[in-house]
């Protein structure tokens, strides 16, 4: 037992040591390069501090995430509470549409906010027909809306296990104990809901802080980190690999404060949701409940609503960049003209990596749950390194660390694939760490004590009865993997184009109708395998925040 | 059949000495039973026998031969687990298979087996069934037959009823006795339960803080229980505390609780300090005089059916509990005075801790 825990643990740390912490070094490294030359040099941290188009945008991006932290929490709270205490109908489908957003492209949401209020956007340009004109959604606006709107998520599940998790009878004690409701909520609730809250929404502010697609859709010429960093590394005029170093070390530094801060707060603590009695759904005047439930449903609905503007919009002909109301199928005529090789390698890639996360994470996530060890600790804290770095940025190490020497991956699809599993990582090894927290320990020990050995045990017994939970994870690492742009977009070589990376020039040049095409294609290639299994999605969902 | 020697095994968790410095000696076809309260060691101890706890020091041996050593799916033994640890995905059938089929045992061979192994559980005709479609007691008569049927050398019981409720605790202690007896298999049993140990052990260890505090049999444990703890664990006895008095060659007597206890035989020093055990059922109700007496005063009756509990003052206010018959002394009210008749012979004294 201990062996194969030692060599899981080994090998994962070799692997990771070399396609993460190496390429990161790199990075590192570069930002204290001039570059050219290879001298040793703060310039670059320097210039930056120097530099109001940096600041600004550093500045850009750190508001915009906090903006957007706040109102998920406005949003993601309240919401939280009813789906947990308010008799809500269609609560368990409310659920299940609330968790889309997190897996759903959040760039295509933002893409359907230029089709929308764009300056050709459908609404715009109807409203400015009847003489009313509505202002810029591009830059923070535009952003902060479809932040707030695609991770709201991540303040609603563990909010929601937080509120579920307080068992009736301590509420019961509490207002038996002669506390009026204001008070119990602000002594019993709160304190076990607010670890909670500061956990969602610090993932928030990571999540907003690393996306890349979003920016690039909406920030038009605005500074922002992200945008930035990838601009400075891979644009064509102004590249400068030094400075996309030093911003990146910053921002890494800045995800990298918020992460462990949001693993402080929530700390050893579990809300679990089998409290032994849930508490009671509150007792409401149909007033309310009928203002709860429209406001419930109101939040998610809005949230889906740009994915399905995306939808019909890619049934509309496109001239030039004009919308008109004629239904066709042309925009989906154009995308698949040119190849449908984009489309077949964003599912062979997606395919390829959610297999090898898997193979990878499950054996991971089951070290880590049943071996405490120094090592495996150690693991665990790697493991979730990919969290605080954005694709962008790993991309770009990876692309330092590999272009040459001894192992030459740029160009190729292994690269993308690598860049993927990583990323995908500490999902995988969160989701089977928590399938494995629910086996119960003495069945491996059954199994050993009859005289099968470990690894056997391992094999045999212990991967098919995480089979169902892993059949999840897979699933949700093929569907992020398939919808990836911030690492495909620096990574991808010419006969490895993606959906993605198709969508993303389309929108940088003027193919609207084409970009809406793909953006379709790329919500029903997430949505689809979604449904097929949402009930284990659930579930997992909530284990991984 | 095998006979189990653990030398000077000792285990700790940081600075917890979870199992300290024990020695045993099993004998063959045995059901030696660890007791003890919680924490004290019991588990680790038979873990370190399955092998799922490494041995820091010591040696167990089955049958002369050392097996501390060996991996703990190579020790041959079948353990029991305090929450049945039936494999969900395996038929009640394929689960008793398990380890016949882990032993390469030929497939016709192992069909006959488990069928007679849950025959024996009284399980005949539920093989096919699928682990969700029984009840608890069931289950773990799947883990039994589970364990009995790969005939190990040892059976091991991690409190393997403590999960089923009270009715079904006692007629499955009663299966499991009879079928280790029927089977000549040892078996060492770990429980908190002191009323199940005492019901189905040929011997009981007592343990206490990683330590053994006594090994005997059920009735020696009870009734001449060596130390105070074996004493107040084994059985609700009254602990009073007291100071001895002269020998008078028979008995010593020893004042406690604003009265007098006379104790056979001597009990230590006259003017030391000594705790008395009392057990409830020592002390009966009398009317008339002769014979050891104290006297109390009665606090309050529960009544219990075929026993009731009184419980009683002491003349300068020590609690003390007694057993009486159902039937006796209704009459009596809280307040009203007791006359206790006990026999010297079944009182102990132990040092004062
Ligand atoms: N894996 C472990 N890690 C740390 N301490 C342990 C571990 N297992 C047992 N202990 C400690 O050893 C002591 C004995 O535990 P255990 O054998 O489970 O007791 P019992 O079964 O008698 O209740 C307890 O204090 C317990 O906390
Ligand atoms: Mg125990």
């Amino acid at each position: 037992m201990k062996r194969f825990a030692t060599i899981v643990t080994l090998a994962a740390l070799v692997l990771l040591a070399v396609f993460l912490l190496y390429p990161l070094a790199l990075v590192l490294d570069a930002s204290f390069r001039i570059d050219g030359t290879g001298g040793l040099t703060l310039g670059n941290y320097a210039a930056i501090v120097k530099s109001r188009y940096y600041l600004g945008s550093i500045g850009n991006s750190l508001l915009c995430a906090a903006l957007a932290t706040v109102f998920a929490c406005a949003i993601g709270i309240p919401l939280a509470f009813c789906l947990a205490r308010i008799d809500i109908p269609g609560r368990a489908l409310l659920l299940t549409l609330a968790s889309l957003p997190l897996v759903l492209p959040s760039f295509v949401s933002a893409y359907a906010l230029v089709l929308l209020f764009g300056h050709a956007g459908v609404v715009t340009t109807a409203l400015r027909g009847i003489g009313i004109p509505i202002g810029s959604i591009y830059g923070l606006p535009g952003i902060v809306i479809v932040f707030t709107l695609t991770l709201y998520p991540y303040v609603v599940m563990p909010v929601l296990a937080g509120f579920q998790a307080v068992d009736a009878s301590m509420e019961e004690a509490a207002r038996n104990l002669g506390g009026s409701r204001p008070y119990v909520i602000r002594t019993v609730l709160l304190p076990i809901v607010m670890p909670a809250i500061l956990a969602g929404g610090l993932l928030v502010f990571i999540e907003a802080l690393e996306n890349f697609g979003v920016p690039a859709v909406l920030a038009e010429d605005r500074p922002f980190l992200a945008v930035d960093i990838f601009k400075l590394f891979a644009g064509e005029s102004d590249a400068n690999p030094a400075a996309a170093g030093a911003l990146s070390v910053l921002l890494i530094a800045c995800t990298a404060i918020a992460l462990l801060v949001q693993r402080h707060y929530l700390g050893k603590r579990r809300f679990s949701t089998n409290a032994r009695s849930a508490p009671a759904k509150l007792p409401l005047t149909p007033g309310l409940r009928l203002t709860a439930t429209i406001v419930s449903w109101g939040i998610v609905i809005a949230s889906l609503l740009p994915f399905a503007a995306v939808l019909m919009i890619s049934l509309l002909r496109f001239r030039g960049p004009v919308l008109t109301w004629e239904f066709g199928l042309g925009n989906y005529a154009t995308l698949l003209s040119g190849s449908y090789r984009p489309l077949l390698n964003t599912l062979t890639l997606a395919s390829i990596a959610a297999v090898a996360t898997m193979l990878i994470g499950a054996p991971i996530g089951y070290v880590v749950a049943r071996h405490r060890s120094r090592l495996s600790g150690l693991l665990d804290f790697v493991g979730m390194v990919p969290f605080a770095v954005s694709g962008t940025i790993l991309a770009i190490g990876l692309i330092i660390a590999f272009n040459s020497g001894p192992l030459i991956l740029t160009g190729g699809w292994l690269i993308l694939v690598i860049a993927y599993v990583v990323r995908k990582l500490p999902f995988a090894i969160r989701s089977s760490s928590a399938i494995v927290h629910q086996l119960d320990p003495s069945l491996e020990e059954a199994s050993i004590n009859l005289g099968v050995s470990p690894s056997k045990t391992f094999a045999t017994l212990t991967v098919p009865l995480m089979a169902s939970g892993l059949v999840g994870g897979l699933v949700l690492v093929w569907i992020t993997a398939a919808s990836e742009l911030s690492a495909t977009i620096v990574l991808y070589a010419s006969g490895w184009v993606t959906t993605t990376v198709v969508m993303y020039h389309a929108i940088e040049g003027t193919g609207a109708g084409l970009a809406a095409a793909a953006a379709a294609v790329l919500i029903l290639v997430t949505a689809i395998p979604l449904l097929l299994i949402n009930r284990r999605i659930n579930k997992q969902e909530s284990t991984v925040i | 059949m095998t006979a189990i020697r653990i030398e000077n095994l000792t285990r700790t968790f940081g600075a917890v000495r979870a199992v300290d410095d024990i020695s045993l000696d099993i004998r063959h076809g045995e059901l030696f039973t660890l007791l003890g309260p919680s924490g004290c060691g019991k588990t680790t101890l038979l873990r370190m026998i399955a092998g799922f706890v490494d041995v820091e020091s010591g040696s167990i041996c089955f049958d002369g031969r050392r097996i501390d050593a060996l991996p703990a799916h190579r020790r041959d033994t079948g353990m029991v687990f305090q929450n049945y640890a039936i494999f969900p995905n395996h038929t009640v059938a394929e689960n008793v298979a398990y380890g016949l089929k882990a032993r390469k045992i030929p497939a016709a061979e192992i069909v006959s087996r488990v069928d007679k192994a849950l025959e024996r559980v009284r399980l005949a005709g539920y093989g096919p069934r699928s682990p969700h479609q029984l009840s608890g007691g069931q289950l773990q008569r799947v883990a039994i037959a589970r364990a009995l049927v790969i005939e190990p050398a040892v059976l091991l019981f991690d409190e393997p009823l403590s999960n089923l409720d009270a009715q079904l605790r006692t007629e499955m202690r009663v299966e499991v006795r009879q079928l280790q007896q029927a089977l000549g298999l040892t078996a060492i049993y770990v429980t908190h339960d002191q009323e199940e140990a005492l019901a189905i052990s040929d011997r009981i260890a007592v343990l206490r803080h990683g330590t053994i505090e006594q090994v005997d049999t059920p009735e020696r444990i009870y009734r001449m229980p060596q130390t105070a703890f074996v004493a107040e664990f084994l059985g609700s006895t009254n602990m009073v505390p007291g100071i001895a008095g002269a020998f008078d060659g028979h008995n010593t007597p020893v004042a406690a609780a604003g009265t007098e206890f006379t104790v056979r035989g001597e009990v230590a020093a006259p003017g030391t300090p000594v705790l008395l055990s009392v057990r409830p059922e020592a002390l009966q109700l009398r009317d008339g005089s002769g014979g050891s007496l104290v006297h109390a005063r009665l606090a309050l009756r529960e009544f219990l059916g075929p026993v009731q509990r009184l419980h009683a003052t002491l003349p300068d206010g020590t609690p003390i509990r007694i057993s009486a018959l159902g039937g006796q002394a209704l009459d009596l009210l809280p307040g009203a005075p007791l006359t206790l008749a006990y026999d010297p012979a079944q009182i102990t004294a132990y040092p004062a801790p």
